[in-house]
């Protein structure tokens, strides 16, 4: 990597222009043919059948800085991955300018990376991370990859240790999959912000984020809906509006703390997802990951839980046909965000080279059947396990 | 290559110590400034003047021993933590020069740049703020 020129009298041929890249190639398979494991919920389909396929976690990113002077950066960054609309198709998730006034002050606008929690800004590169993929009982539930806003960044050194801070906002131009339809987020927006205290191989976070959405949910969700408003029954009609979506607020808590020096690193994080709809269900999660570098091998293990709050909604109204329909319509919404598994991973990562490394890892779900939040696709026989096995590889350039 | 790099990549760097000009302001730093300014967590000296740091090549046996003893990381472990910063839009890794001589050119130009390189003989152009101890 190199480092774009500041002004040095004497100093290596550095373009003020750089190009790079990251990328994944892997392989994954799930034991499971009653749900499809997904990396996370930006995925329409995941792992199905036995089969292996490349579809969850290959990606490939270009990007662009270009220091216009030593405190102003541009940066754009297109990413090819398997996204809600079952293309490959490139977009830009990064395009942004920088700049720096000091060393204390970074400030940011444009689309940025969204940083819900710790490290979820630089979840796609698989070459920075320790695993395969970001625990999905922890960031799963995060189809949000970017927005277009801003972002400012304070450092303070007090004593031996660095005090940071974030604060970030901006609106959503995504779209998430949810069965056959698509949800369309644009236009929601994101806020939140983050205290970081580093010492020495110590790094302590606190992090806030809240979303607000724009648009309700497709259907099933938006069909049952308009069946509770079209039976004028008062009590229907505040079901209704308590599984509203539009103009709702979704908060997302975090906590986390990595341990990172000489072969070992360590990282436990805890999260708590509140929605103000009804439809989804509140949640908890949290997962440990470490691993220990011998040579050129880091062998790692981790474990990572997450658990969801089911809430009721009565409708008043009676459970006879063709009424018991709509109650049945609102019980499948509320069921539809459940999460209660855990997940035990079990990996190497080989550095095959200081760009490349090579992994090998196995995680071993397991739910309770009405654990079908964090998939897609899931059937009647869906019984909240499944194991998948992934081999990988990941580079820069 | 690969066998190269499991076997040699730790040689033996007999004196490694760190320099910046003499008008950075800085007379000694503790290893958690070294360590701030190369990993681009806060680059600046205590007189506040910014840190420029510059990494000696991808291939030397200075960079590899440099990390190691500063932060006991190889260097697919750097490049692994660039990776997420570069990749996330923040903090650009050090400038990398072609060769120790190099960097202490670069230092000896620019009251901001901060480079390591085995201790120098009757050098009185830069100022060894830090030593790379064992």
């Amino acid at each position: 990597m190199q480092r774009t020129q500041r002004t040095t009298a004497t100093s290596p041929v550095a373009p003020a222009f750089a190009l790079r890249g990251f990328g994944t190639l892997a392989a994954a398979r799930s034991s499971s043919d009653q749900a499809e494991f997904v990396r996370d919920l930006s995925q329409p389909r995941g792992l199905s059948s036995g089969e292996w396929s490349g579809r969850t976690d290959s990606v490939l990113g270009l990007q662009a800085n270009w220091q216009a002077t030593p405190e102003l950066d541009l940066v754009a960054q297109a990413v090819s991955r398997y996204r809600y609309d079952a293309s490959y198709r490139p977009e830009l998730v990064w395009g942004f300018a920088k700049w720096d006034p000091n060393a204390h002050l970074s400030l940011r606008a444009g689309r940025l990376g969204t940083e819900f929690y710790m490290r979820a800004d630089s979840r796609l590169v698989g070459y920075s991370q320790l695993a395969v993929r970001p625990p999905p009982d922890y960031f799963g539930a995060l189809p949000f990859a970017h927005i277009d806003g801003a972002d400012a960044s304070a450092t303070l050194p007090v004593g031996g240790i660095l005090l940071r801070g974030k604060l970030f906002a901006g609106i959503s131009t995504e779209k998430v999959p949810l069965a056959d339809r698509l949800w369309d987020l644009d236009g929601s927006t994101m806020a939140g912000g983050h205290v970081d205290l580093q010492a020495g191989p110590w790094l302590f976070r606190l992090g806030h984020a809240a979303l607000r959405f724009k648009h309700d949910l497709p259907a099933p969700a938006a069909t049952v809906i308009t069946a509770l408003s079209a039976t004028a029954v008062p009590s229907a009609i505040a079901a209704a509006s308590a599984l509203g979506v539009r103009n709702t607020e979704s908060r997302f808590t975090s906590a986390g703390v990595v341990y990172d020096e000489g072969p070992l690193q360590v990282q436990l994080m805890f999260n708590r997802t509140q929605h103000e709809s009804t439809t989804f269900q509140n949640s908890t999660g949290g997962y440990l990951l470490a691993g220990y570098r011998v040579n050129r091998f880091t062998p790692y293990a981790g474990w990572s839980r997450v658990i969801s709050t089911p809430k009721s909604l009565a409708t008043g109204l009676p459970n006879v046909p063709p009424l018991s329909q709509i109650n049945a319509g609102v019980a499948g919404v509320l069921a539809d965000s459940r999460s209660n598994q855990h997940t035990t991973t079990l990996g190497v990562r080989w550095d095959v080279r200081d760009n490349i490394a090579i992994k090998l890892q196995g995680d071993a779900i397991r739910g309770t059947p009405e654990s079908i939040f964090p998939y897609r696709w899931e059937k009647a026989g869906w019984n909240g396990q499944t194991n998948v096995v992934t081999f990988s590889m990941d580079f820069i350039f | 290559m690969i066998l190269a790099g499991l076997f040699l990549s730790a040689p033996a760097c007999a004196d490694l110590v760190v320099i910046a000009h003499p008008k950075s302001g800085a007379e000694q730093l503790s290893k958690e400034q070294v360590v701030n300014i190369f990993l681009g967590r806060f680059r600046q000296f205590p007189s506040g003047i910014a840190a420029e740091p510059i990494d000696q090549a991808a291939t030397s046996s200075e960079k590899a021993v440099f990390y190691q003893r500063l932060v006991g990381k190889e260097l697919a472990e750097i490049n692994a933590y660039w990776a997420r910063l570069v990749f996330s839009g923040r903090t650009q890794p050090p400038r990398q020069a072609a060769s120790a001589a190099q960097v202490l050119e670069m230092v000896a130009a620019n009251p901001g740049a901060i480079g390591y390189i085995e201790r120098p003989k009757n050098e009185s152009r830069v100022k060894i703020v830090f030593d790379v101890e064992k």
